[in-house]
């Protein structure tokens, strides 16, 4: 657990940001009828200013972490905390940025943007002003009035992202966020999510299946096991975040050999969940 | 100082803009002369299958007969009043249906159980036309005004409520969980994504409400009559009546008119603008 | 796979007694609130009847009841199949040429919009009254949404399919066949369920207008005696047929075709 303050002055141990202990989860499937096990006993802390991802072979259950820290679904057992409160229900305090087009369609970029602010009844003039900000930091300044149709894959995905950021929520959980977008926008998004991070010094909860995308944004990579998903182990990432472009990653051998690592841990796994279909 | 701009320019520039506009012009007459040209084709079938067969009069007659037969029903004044009477009828309807049928549609829309419960009653009274209940409101109010709204009414409810009810299921659950996110409430959620997100649903509805209660419009003044003032319907009805069999195709097509009207006028000018505007709402 | 150490929410039976049993809610209670209305302010027989009464009405004189019901499905059968046929073999024919279909769109929206009931007159005069005359305006009603969807069903068949086929070396009747045809089904079928909708609406309509003998018929000449108890039940039949054709007939087709090969389906 790091140990976070902002004054500068004697360390003060703060509560993590989110802390989950015994996290297991299964439902019908409601189709075929069958039992899922999606979740086996799932210990999670995260610390403020954290940039956690997780990543393992798909139906690991790493969505279904995310919905509930989200508050989507209440685990089968076990509890999840954000900041010392019990997650029960979705939330402004995490704020989550979907794989698929969740902005509202009938809503230009600035009032996509502004929604949370406006729910929160951010006065006017502070709204425009941060609003106005955040657009210019993830590059969507003269779209303000274009509608989400008339944009590309990548732009909607910013204006997602905006509008989770701009709410300022304590933590924001981001299911494959870049899944759905074209390889090079994807590589662009990723560092311009990692600047952003870094300048707003966020706490981030990232899942995808890409385990360079995982050791490219996170200060710790959380690999997951095929279904029932069980943690298989953490990997702290060398090269401060602040440093990495795919550019870094391409030479440099700490965060290659990180990326091999967590590639040993979840093939291994994933190898292992197709003897057990068979 | 820049010089002033030269005027071969300015008028190239003024030429190309007139040869533009009356591209625009040429293209508008285009499309509608692309409009009218199947009906043109059905008007020469019909008239020359008149002047092959030579039936009878009360089978079929030539589109100059119905046409004329047209013109003295405007010129004596019962056609214009007709119409009129029939669209408010049809109006008035409208109003009713959607302020009962629509916000009923948000509201058995939001809870899934709900909707699955109600979708079996709302499709067996749309299978239940308006039609059929002639008889008994015929009993309950007479041969009156009321009586065909009533009819109206209750053929429109259905369809408006269960597509507005389908527009409100079919919104994605992503839009309502990010709202959730941000802290929205359940009104909010209802105001801000369900009434909007349901709007392809809401007009869907609309239309095919709309074309329902016309069909019960004029069956409705089929029966009732002259009784509660002449529409459209009615006209017909009389005409089959009088055997004045040009009067009834004239009515036919006045009511084919009026729909292809209302369609490209009202209908399609808001479904295009929706898509222009939201794209694709539901996936 | 690993043993579940705790209790799951719900069980898979309960939920199956729910899809049963909820649906029949609100006519329950619609039933209710019928009878408690009846027994309250207890109306004239003419004017509201008890539900009872209804339920017994057709029985009064069932086999005047059940042969009306029996014209008017034959004329639905007659009338339908004709629509059926003639609307999707015009329509692929349509959907197959851009220019067609451009030409047939507009034309076919003017024809549906003429309601079945207005063609009526000019039915009887070219027919007379009676099962002809219902035949043709049930082909009415329901040719032109079959027309109208499977042409539209056609024209949305992505291209590829074809041509992937015409890469193996199929014949354009080939194509047709194995690539239009199914990918036009989910329009189809939809054009077929509302068709049948519209077909059985438009039998009661014609007969309750223009014929001897029939459900509607049957229904409009109770009017002339205030039966209203078998006016209801007239118009409760209409609906019970109405739903059992669509739900037994048209929705098993539709998910033993469209829903099996993945398509979307509706068969709610």
């Amino acid at each position: 657990m790091t140990v976070v303050d902002e004054v500068g002055g004697a360390a003060a141990v703060a509560p993590p940001t989110i802390s989950a202990k015994g996290l297991s989860h299964a439902f019908t499937d409601a189709q075929t009828g069958r039992t899922v096990h999606a979740l086996d006993d799932v210990d999670l802390e995260i610390s403020a200013g954290e940039f956690v991802t997780v990543v393992g072979p798909s139906g690991c259950g790493k969505t279904t972490l995310l919905n509930i820290l989200a508050g989507f679904i209440k685990p089968s057992v076990g509890e999840a905390y954000v900041n010392g409160r019990l997650i029960e229900k979705p939330g402004s305090d995490r704020g989550v940025v979907f794989q698929e087009l969740a902005i509202l369609p009938w809503r230009n970029v600035r009032r996509n943007i502004s929604h949370g602010l406006e729910i929160q009844k951010v006065p006017k003039a502070e709204m425009s002003e941060r609003v106005a900000s955040i657009i210019e930091l993830v590059g969507l300044t003269g779209f303000e009035h274009h509608h989400p149709h008339q944009l590309s894959g990548g732009m909607r995905q910013r204006v997602a992202v905006a509008r989770t950021w701009v709410s300022d929520p304590e933590i924001i959980l981001m299911d494959e966020p870049f899944a759905a977008v074209d390889a090079m926008t994807r590589l662009t998004l990723q560092e311009e999510l990692g600047a952003l991070t870094v300048r707003t010094g966020k706490t981030v909860f990232f899942i995808t299946h890409s385990v360079e995308e995982a050791v490219f944004l996170g200060d710790r990579v959380i690999a997951m096991s095929a279904r029932p998903g069980k943690i298989i182990d953490e990997v702290n990432v060398p090269v401060d975040r602040s440093e990495r472009t795919w550019e870094l990653m391409a030479h440099n051998e700490p965060l290659q050999e990180t990326v091999e690592h967590v590639l040993n841990l979840v093939r291994g796994e994933a190898a292992g969940s197709r003897e057990a279909d068979i | 100082m820049s010089d002033p701009p030269n005027s071969t320019v300015l008028s190239a520039v003024e030429a190309s803009r007139q040869q533009a506009s009356s591209h625009r012009g040429r293209a508008l007459l285009a499309s509608v002369f692309r409009a009218l040209f199947p009906f043109t084709v059905l008007l020469g079938v019909w008239w020359g299958a008149w002047a092959i067969f030579d039936p009878p009069e009360i089978i079929l007659v030539s589109p100059p007969t119905v046409f004329s037969a047209f013109i003295d029903a405007i010129q004596d004044g019962t056609l214009p009043t007709y119409i009129s009477r029939s669209v408010g009828r049809l109006a008035l309807g409208t109003l009713i249906a959607a302020a009962i049928g629509i916000p009923l549609g948000w509201l058995l829309g939001i809870d899934d159980d709900i909707s699955s419960a109600f979708d079996p009653l709302l499709r067996f009274f749309n299978a239940v036309s308006g039609i059929a209940w002639l008889p008994a409101m015929i009993i309950w109010f007479g041969f009156t005004e009321r009586t065909i709204l009533v009819i109206i009414v209750y053929t429109m409810v259905f369809p408006i409520t269960f597509n507005a009810m389908t527009g409100v299921r079919t919104i994605p659950r992503r839009y309502r969980d990010a709202c959730r996110t941000l802290g929205a409430g359940r009104l909010r959620i209802v105001k801000e994504v369900y009434m909007p997100g349901s709007f392809p649903g809401v007009m869907t509805g609309l239309r095919l409400g709309i074309g329902f209660g016309w069909r019960a419009l004029i069956a409705g003044e089929f029966v009732v009559g002259t009784a509660a003032g002449g529409g459209i319907g009615f006209f017909i009805f009389d005409a089959r009546t009088q055997g004045s069999i040009r009067k009834v195709m004239a009515g036919m097509i006045v009511l084919g008119v009026l729909w292809l009207l209302a369609d490209r006028l009202i209908f399609k000018p808001i479904e295009e603008h929706v898509n222009e505007r939201w794209g694709a709402v539901s996936e | 796979m690993t043993e579940l150490t705790f209790e799951l929410p719900k069980t898979p039976a309960s939920r199956r007694v729910k899809r049963f049993v909820v649906p029949l809610l609100p006519f329950a209670f619609l039933i209710a609130i019928w009878a408690s209305i009846v027994a309250l302010t207890d109306p004239a027989i003419g004017v509201l009847p008890s539900p009872m009464r209804v339920l017994e009405a057709p029985f009064d004189d069932s086999s005047t009841y059940f042969d009306n019901i029996e014209a008017s499905l034959k004329r639905l059968v007659m009338g339908f199949t004709v629509a059926a046929v003639s609307g999707v073999v015009v329509g692929i024919a349509a959907g197959l040429s851009r220019r067609v279909a451009e030409f047939l769109g507009p034309l076919s929206t003017f024809m549906s919009a003429i309601s079945g009931i207005a063609w009526i007159p000019l039915a009887v005069a070219w027919f007379g009254v009676g099962t002809g005359m219902v035949v043709f305006i049930i082909w009415n009603a329901a040719f032109f949404l079959i027309f109208a969807n499977t042409m539209l069903g056609v024209r949305l068949v992505p291209k590829v399919y074809g041509n992937g086929l015409l890469t193996l070396g199929c014949s354009r009747l080939q194509v047709i066949r194995h690539a239009v045809v199914p990918g036009a089904m989910p329009y189809i079928m939809s054009g077929l369920r509302s068709g049948l909708g519209f077909g059985w609406r438009a039998v009661i309509a014609a007969e309750l207008v223009g014929a001897s003998s029939g459900l509607g018929f049957w229904i409009f000449e109770q009017q002339e005696f205030s039966r209203m108890d078998k006016i209801i039940a007239g118009a409760l039949t209409i609906g019970v047929i109405g739903m059992a054709m669509d739900r037994w007939l048209l929705a098993p087709l539709e998910r033993r075709t469209i829903e099996r090969w993945g398509l979307v389906g509706t068969s709610s």
